[in-house]
C-alpha cells in the first residue's frame, strides 16, 4: 500500500517540478522541444532510480557527516554513464542536451530525493519513490516542452501540427528563455487554481 | 439596479480633485495630437491599428478582471485605453492587423493584470508589450516602417531588411532614404560604414577606407542638416506610428503640464541626459555629435513624455525621479551607440522600471524629527 503510494505521489500530489518547484535549472532550459524534454526526463530517471536504490542500499553504512560527498560520487558515477552511453547512440540528443547532462549531478530533485527519502527509506520504497519523481519530472517538462514547441515552431515532437503559415510567423518568444519562465508561470497558476477549488492544502 | 461604486482615493483623504478616470483621460486627450499626425503620414491604416489595439486593451482588461472575479468598472477608467494607444504608437505601420491585438493582450494580461491590475505592474505594460513584440516577431517589428505620404501613392515603399537600406542610400538622394526607413536605422548604417572602413583601413586598403568614410560622413551630414530636423520636428519621417511628429507630441506634452498631470522632473532629465551624451559621445569622435538630431529622432519624445513619466513604474521622490530620468537616458544613448538596435528608448525605460523601487527606497526623504541611525 505505502508502496503505491510513494510510486504516485510524485506525479501529482508531490510533483517535483509544479509543486515542489525543484529543479528550475533543466527544466527551464532544455524545454524547447519535446524530444529534449523526453530525453533528459529518461536520462534523469535512470540517474534518479539508480541513486536511490544505492544510497538507500547503502544508507546504514555512509557516516552521516559525509553523506552529501558520498551522494555525489554515487551520481556522478552514473551519469558519467548516461552521458557516455547517450554520446555513443544518441550523439544529435547529446549534443541538443550539452552541458545540462552533467549539470544532472548537481540536480537539487536527484540529491533531494536522495537526502530526504532514500536516506530513511528501506530499498524497495526508494525505488518506487525514485520512479515516480523520475516520472513527475518528465511529465512535467514534456508538458513545458508541448507549449513552447508548439507555439515556438508550431511543431510537436517535430511534426508539423500548425501548417507552414504558422511557422513562418511564429510566437518566436515561447522558445526563448522568457517564454520559458512566462509559461512556467501560467502552470504553476493553473495548478494552484486546481488546488484551490480542491479545497486541498496551499 | 445602479449601485454606486466608492472608489477609495490617495491619502489624505481631502477631497481630491484628480482621479485616476481624470488623468487617464487626459493622457488620451494629450495622445491625440501625434494620432492625428500619425493619420496624415502614413493613412488610415495608422488610425485602424490605434483604435483595434485601444478596442483590445479593453476587451483584455475586462476579461481578465471577470475571470478575478474584481470590479470591471476598472476596465474603463481610461488605463486599458492608454496602454493600448501607447504599445499601438510604438509599432511601425506596416505590420499585419493581428500583431496589435497580440502584443496589447499580452501587455495587459501578463504585464498588468497578472501583477494585480492598476497600480501594481512592475513595468510599463505598453514597453513590455512591445518587447514581447520585439521578441516574438523581429522581422515584423523591423521591416513595417512605411515612408510617410506612400500611403496614398502607388508605390509600396515598404522598407525592407537593413541590405535593402543600403543598397538604396547607395543610389538615391539622401532625403528619399531618411523618409523610408527610419533616421536613426540610417545613423546606424553610418557607424557600420564606420567600422568596415577601419576594416579596410586595418587592411592597408587606404583608398576604400577613405571612400567608405567619405560616404559615412555624407550621410551623417545629410542626418544632421536643417532639412531633416524640419522633417523630424513636423513628422515627415519613417518611423513607429506615435513616435514622428515631435511638435505635436509636444503640444500633448504641454497640455498635461497645464493639466498638472506631468511632472517635469522626469521628462527633462531624461531628455537632458540624451542631449549631453549625444553631444559627447554621439559622433564618430569625442565631443562632436549632434543632441539636436538624438532628441527629435526616434523615440525618446514620446516615451520622455508619456512613458518615462508613467506614475505607476517611475519613483514618486522628486531625487529619485532624476535618477530615473538620467539612468533611462544614459541607457538609451549606450544602446543606440553601442547596442545592437538602432533606438533603445523602450528599453532602456523597461530595465530603469525594474530599479524603481530600490530608487525610491533609496531617496525617501527623511521624517522630520528622524534622527539618522549609526550617524
Amino acid at each position: 500500500m505505502s508502496l503505491i503510494k510513494d510510486l504516485t505521489k510524485g506525479i501529482y500530489r508531490e510533483n517535483p517540478v509544479f509543486r515542489l518547484v525543484l529543479g528550475m535549472c533543466p527544466f527551464l532550459a532544455v524545454t524547447t522541444s519535446v524530444e529534449n524534454a523526453l530525453g533528459m526526463g529518461a536520462a534523469a530517471t535512470f540517474v534518479l532510480i539508480c541513486s536511490n536504490f544505492l544510497v538507500s542500499l547503502f544508507r546504514n553504512i555512509i557516516p552521516s557527516k559525509v553523506r552529501i560527498p558520498c551522494y555525489i560520487v554515487i551520481i556522478a558515477t552514473f551519469v558519467t554513464l548516461v552521458d557516455m552511453v547517450m554520446n555513443a547512440y544518441l550523439p544529435d540528443l547529446h549534443r541538443s542536451l550539452g552541458i545540462f547532462i552533467p549539470l544532472i549531478v548537481v540536480n537539487c530533485i536527484i540529491l533531494g530525493r536522495a537526502e530526504g527519502f532514500a536516506n530513511r527509506n528501506p530499498v524497495l520504497n526508494s525505488i518506487a519513490d525514485a520512479v515516480g519523481m523520475g516520472i513527475g519530472f518528465t511529465l512535467a517538462m514534456v508538458i513545458l516542452a508541448s507549449f513552447r514547441e508548439l507555439l515556438g515552431n508550431g511543431t510537436l515532437l517535430n511534426i508539423n501540427v500548425l501548417g507552414s503559415a504558422y511557422q513562418n510567423q511564429p510566437l518566436l518568444i515561447a522558445i526563448l528563455a522568457p517564454g520559458a519562465f512566462i509559461l512556467l508561470s501560467f502552470i504553476l497558476g493553473f495548478f494552484n487554481i486546481l488546488e484551490k477549488r480542491k479545497g486541498g492544502r496551499q | 439596479m445602479a449601485t454606486r461604486r466608492f472608489e477609495l482615493a490617495m491619502s489624505p483623504h481631502v477631497g481630491a480633485t484628480q482621479t485616476t478616470r481624470k488623468i487617464m483621460f487626459d493622457v488620451v486627450i494629450a495622445l491625440l495630437p501625434a494620432l492625428a499626425a500619425a493619420t496624415w503620414f502614413f493613412g488610415p491604416r495608422a488610425l485602424l491599428i490605434v483604435v483595434l489595439s485601444a478596442a483590445t486593451a479593453v476587451v483584455a482588461e475586462y476579461l481578465c478582471l471577470k475571470f478575478m472575479k474584481r470590479p470591471v468598472s476598472f476596465a474603463l477608467d481610461g488605463s486599458a485605453i492608454v496602454t493600448g494607444m501607447l504599445l499601438a504608437y510604438n509599432l511601425p505601420s506596416g505590420v499585419p492587423l493581428w500583431l496589435p491585438v497580440i502584443g496589447t493582450a499580452f501587455a495587459i494580461v501578463v504585464g498588468k493584470q497578472a501583477f494585480g491590475g492598476i497600480g501594481h505592474n512592475i513595468v510599463n505594460p505598453a514597453l513590455l508589450g512591445r518587447a514581447f513584440l520585439m521578441a516574438s516577431f523581429p522581422i515584423l517589428m523591423t521591416a513595417g516602417w512605411v515612408a510617410p505620404d506612400a500611403w496614398n501613392s502607388s508605390e509600396d515603399i515598404a522598407w525592407g531588411t537593413s541590405g535593402i537600406v543600403q543598397e538604396q542610400l547607395s543610389t538615391i538622394p539622401m532625403a528619399d532614404a531618411i523618409s523610408g526607413a527610419t533616421p536613426l536605422n540610417v545613423l546606424k548604417q553610418t557607424f557600420d560604414l564606420d567600422a568596415s572602413a577601419q576594416n579596410a583601413h586595418n587592411e592597408g586598403n587606404t583608398a576604400e577606407a577613405l571612400s567608405l568614410e567619405e560616404r559615412a560622413d555624407g550621410i551623417r551630414s545629410a542626418l544632421y542638416s536643417k532639412s531633416t530636423y524640419i522633417n523630424l520636428l513636423i513628422g515627415r519621417t519613417g518611423g513607429c506610428l506615435g513616435e514622428t511628429s515631435v511638435i505635436l507630441l509636444l503640444v500633448g506634452a504641454i497640455y498635461l503640464v497645464m493639466r498638472g498631470v506631468l511632472e517635469l522632473r522626469l521628462p527633462i532629465s531624461y531628455l537632458g541626459t540624451v542631449a549631453v551624451l549625444a553631444w559627447v559621445f554621439g559622433g564618430s569622435g569625442w565631443f562632436n555629435g549632434d543632441p539636436l538630431f538624438h532628441v527629435l529622432a526616434g523615440g525618446v519624445i514620446l516615451g520622455g513624455i508619456f512613458m518615462v513619466s508613467d506614475m505607476v513604474t517611475t519613483p514618486v521622490t522628486p531625487k529619485g525621479r532624476i535618477i530615473f530620468g538620467i539612468g533611462a537616458g544614459l541607457l538609451t544613448m549606450v544602446i543606440r551607440r553601442w547596442g545592437g538596435y538602432p533606438e533603445g528608448c523602450s528599453y532602456s525605460i523597461l530595465l530603469m522600471n525594474l530599479v524603481t523601487p530600490l530608487i525610491d527606497k533609496l531617496t525617501l526623504p527623511r521624517v522630520f524629527g528622524e534622527v539618522k541611525k549609526n550617524g
